[in-house]
């Protein structure tokens, strides 16, 4: 009702619609009424004539009556229903900036709404990709004359970066090759010499940093995201920012009149469209000279590399709300060595149906070759970054307003939303833009989705409340939908995490107690739940530890509620009947409070069967009598497919602080192994122990 | 205007062979069992046989008297039986009779035919048309609250509003 009173417009014609319905009908049974008196008249009369248009008169008459209802039913379907509007996944040719205005003046006048997804106040700067300079100081701490000290190889058995897929690896702050352990903190990425065969973990010490300028107004600012490094490459990535700074002056008069000072002036910078993606390469095999420097204008989405190819995902928003907007300057360009190419408008594709609000570009790198491809794509950014090693899939929120929103005013939701995965082939440093699929609800992270044999594995939630519904959906190579099973897990219940391992999905939900759910995906069209476990608290992340259990991280303590941090190893060598082989909770009641990282960053965790340890980093904050409390370190503990759990060490790196205070300055994010050796990493130094006692530190390093 | 007064379980057929209607109020009783005649009314008792004299007696009961009406087209004169006039129409203060593919002239006043025809199912649906009921093939109400009529012969004919509780009343609404 409320609904009619807003829309007094569509209570008209919905009144109208009624009484004509109802004219209609009473003229029908006037008409009925009549010719069967007439009827019944003229066999009194004994004449026998049967009324011939009798029927087809009626059937007319109902048409006509029903056709307003009809019409309105077509009307308010085609207003209200958002499918209207979804993406097709069919590629537009695009030729010209034009083209790109057109198919945004098309999709928001089919949106009938101001749609604009990036509204946040988007400010030009000239972000042309330059040259490249030499914007970082390298110091090489340790440097031998000839070279001989860091001749020796490092080890084969170290520990690599926690990826997701076999041969897919992931950037990451903090690396080993086997012999250098390479951290990046803030602006500075540091190579410390880590393990040599010939000494072994005594050779632990710093043998160059690399210090970036991020300086507001020094001209460039490199803020490094992360790296990769391989037997012949370093790679570092990071965002470049070109700040705009401004001298202003001082009224006269004031104290320090006419004095001028440079100032940072603009305060958005996030949102300024400077950003450039920059790809440092360094030649391990020249003592990590610059070898390559990559520059690509946009934001970063993501990256992988899969052995000496990089692939990196940007996204550049285009401004249309600004009337003299220059699509030229957003399009997609990159520059190797300075050398720069932009992409032209042949090169763009549109994604039919999506919304033309960004340029999303997929490069493929070979490093060894410095080969870009590019795939330039207009259409919708995504949130998450799935990669196999033969393709990309982007995934990504597709909003959509209901046709017609701004004629129609709706009390609830004016827009509902699916997941649009974009998939691109990948092979040897190529990119190739495949198709886009549609599923409902949204994903949790890259761990949501997974691609076997061919097919494409994903979990989403959508809804809230009581309307929550999980999915797994089984896409195939077209990314058309094959399977669906719906409504995992209880009322109310999210997602939590889930990790796909062959032909099995695992899963958790989650809203007071944690189901885990076994899933048989041997028949990719007919999924299956085999098992379900429940138990308190819940999982947000799973790794498989061979192929009979598996690791689950998240939150849970002694009470059955969910305060505390808790590691659980389930057993899922039955898979209908899973069990909890071994579990640690450490509940906050007796932490103060106790976090991980782990339960959000799956890189942050070293897991490793062969030598039978897991560690994470653990931070607590104690509330005391003495105040407050802080300590930060990597846990340890030793696994045991047997056994279970046995507690290894808690290696914190506060006792080498000159005072107690600054031990609240250190945090330790990560550890590492190379050989019998374990490395723990904070934002100060680099500590040596063995793997069979963590706890004893046998040397350190200072990072500062 | 008729009963029939058969069993139960030969009535509908033999209903449906006398091609019969019946009515609350009647005049004549149909029955093959003598035991059934009412005093006070027209009895018809028959035997099954006789059902297609029966037939052509209730016909001839129905039609009644004949009469016929005299006109003139270009033809010469015409004397025709009244059932077979679609419509009676006033046109230019002269009546025409009209028949399914001629009319005739007709010297008699429409409200002197109306009179003639009153006991022939001719209804009066306007100021100067006299319409046949039988010839009458559909009505159609009219969103005016007339009703349009479609002869038999394919023509449309008008009911107005003043006539309409009449015409109404003349199909025993």
């Amino acid at each position: 009702m409320l609904f009619l009173l807003n829309n007094p417009g569509i209570a008209f014609i919905l009144l109208v619609v009624i009484g004509f319905t109802v004219l209609m009908g009473a003229k029908i049974f006037e008409e009925i009424k009549l010719n069967s008196a007439l009827s019944l008249k003229q066999r009194q009369m004994r004449i026998s004539t049967p009324l011939k248009s009798f029927k087809t008169r009626i059937a007319l008459m109902s048409s006509a009556a029903l056709a307003p209802v009809v019409a309105v039913v077509i009307v308010a379907t085609i207003a209200l229903s958002p499918q209207a509007s979804l993406p097709t996944g069919d590629l537009v040719a695009v030729n010209s900036a034009n083209d790109i205005m057109d198919i945004y003046t098309t999709f928001q006048e089919r949106m009938g709404s101001n749609y604009d997804t990036f509204g946040w106040g988007l400010r030009t700067f000239d972000g042309t990709v330059g040259a490249p300079e030499a914007n970082f100081d390298t110091s090489n701490v340790l440097t031998s004359d000839d070279g001989t000290e860091n001749a020796d190889s490092g080890s084969d058995d170290y520990s690599g970066t926690n990826n997701q897929v076999v041969g897919v690896e992931e950037m990451d702050n903090v690396l080993t090759d086997g012999k250098y352990i390479y951290t990046m903190y803030q602006n500075k990425v540091q190579i410390s010499l880590a393990y040599t065969t010939v000494d072994g973990p005594d050779v632990l010490s710093l043998y160059k940093t690399f210090t970036f300028s991020n300086e507001m107004c020094s001209g460039e600012q490199f803020y490094p995201m992360g790296m990769y490094v391989d037997d012949d490459y370093l790679v570092i990535i990071g965002n470049q920012y070109n700040f705009e700074c401004k001298d202003y002056e001082t009224e006269p008069g004031d104290d320090e009149g006419g004095e001028t000072e440079p100032s940072y002036i603009e305060p958005y910078y996030w949102h300024q469209n400077s950003s450039h993606i920059k790809v440092l390469v360094f030649d391990k095999n020249n003592d990590f000279e610059l070898q390559d420097e990559y520059l690509m204008n946009g934001y970063f989405t993501g990256t992988r590399k899969i052995e000496n190819n990089l692939y990196i995902v940007t996204n550049n928003y285009i401004p249309f709300y600004d009337e003299d907007v220059d699509i030229d300057y957003y399009l997609s360009e990159y520059s190797v060595n300075g050398q720069v190419t932009k992409a032209t408008y042949e090169d763009v594709v549109y994604i039919e149906g999506s919304n033309p609000n960004s340029f999303t570009t997929f490069y493929g790198i070979d490093l060894d070759t410095t080969q870009v491809d590019m795939e330039t794509i207009l259409g919708d950014s995504g949130y998450n970054l799935y990669v196999s090693n033969e393709n990309i899939y982007l995934v990504g929120s597709v909003y959509y307003f209901w046709p017609m929103v701004d004629y129609v005013e709706v009390e609830e939701p004016v827009y509902e939303s699916k997941t649009a995965i974009m998939k691109v082939a990948i092979d040897d440093g190529e990119v190739e833009y495949k198709g886009t699929g549609m599923v409902s609800g949204y994903t949790l992270n890259q761990f949501s989705i997974d691609e076997y044999n061919g097919y494409l594995r994903i979990t989403t939630t959508s809804g809230w409340g009581e309307e929550t519904n999980n999915r797994l959906y089984v896409l195939d190579e077209n990314l058309v939908v094959v399977a669906l099973l719906e409504n995992l897990g209880k009322p109310n219940e999210q997602i939590k995490s889930t990790r796909f391992v062959g032909d099995y999905a695992y899963l958790v939900t989650f809203e007071q107690t944690d189901p885990f759910y076994v899933i048989n995906l041997t028949d990719p069209t007919d999924p299956v739940i085999e098992g379900e476990l429940e138990i308190p608290g819940f999982s947000t992340y799973l790794q498989p530890l061979g192929e009979d259990f598996m690791l689950g991280i998240g939150f849970g303590d002694n009470s059955g509620g969910t305060q505390g941090l808790k590691i659980s190893i389930y057993d899922i060598s039955d898979k209908s009947n899973p069990f909890v082989f071994d579990e640690i909770i450490f509940d906050y009641s007796e932490f103060g409070w106790a976090n991980s990282t782990v339960t959000y960053n799956h890189k942050d965790l070293l897991v490793s069967l062969s030598k039978g340890i897991i560690a994470l980093p653990f931070t607590t904050y104690n509330f005391g009598d003495s105040g407050y409390s802080y300590t930060s370190g990597i846990l340890v503990y030793n696994i045991d497919l047997v056994t279970g759990f046995t507690f290894n060490g808690y290696v914190t790196h506060a006792a080498d602080s000159a005072d107690a205070e600054s031990a609240y300055d250190v945090y330790v994010y990560k550890s590492k192994f190379i050989d019998d050796y374990f490395y723990t990493i904070s934002n100060k130094y680099i500590k040596v122990s063995t793997i069979e006692d963590t706890q004893t530190i046998l040397d350190s390093i200072d990072l500062n | 205007m008729f009963k029939l007064k058969v069993s139960k379980s030969e009535h509908k057929i033999i209903k449906d062979r006398l091609n019969l209607v019946e009515t609350i109020s009647y005049d004549y009783i149909l029955t093959d069992d003598k035991e059934l005649v009412e005093d006070d009314k027209i009895n018809i008792v028959f035997n099954s046989s006789e059902i297609t004299r029966v037939t052509k007696l209730l016909d001839l009961i129905v039609r009644g008297e004949e009469i016929h009406i005299i006109g003139n087209n270009e033809f010469g004169q015409k004397n025709v039986e009244s059932r077979n006039f679609y419509y009676f129409i006033v046109e230019n203060e002269d009546v025409y009779g009209v028949l399914s593919n001629t009319r005739l002239l007709i010297k008699t006043k429409l409200y002197e035919i109306e009179e003639l025809l009153k006991h022939k199912d001719f209804i009066r649906i306007s100021k100067y048309c006299l319409v046949n009921i039988g010839k009458i093939d559909y009505i159609k109400p009219a969103l005016n609250s007339k009703l349009n009529l479609l002869l038999k012969n394919s023509e449309h004919l008008e009911v107005n509003r003043g006539y309409l509780k009449d015409f109404k009343k003349a199909l025993e609404i």
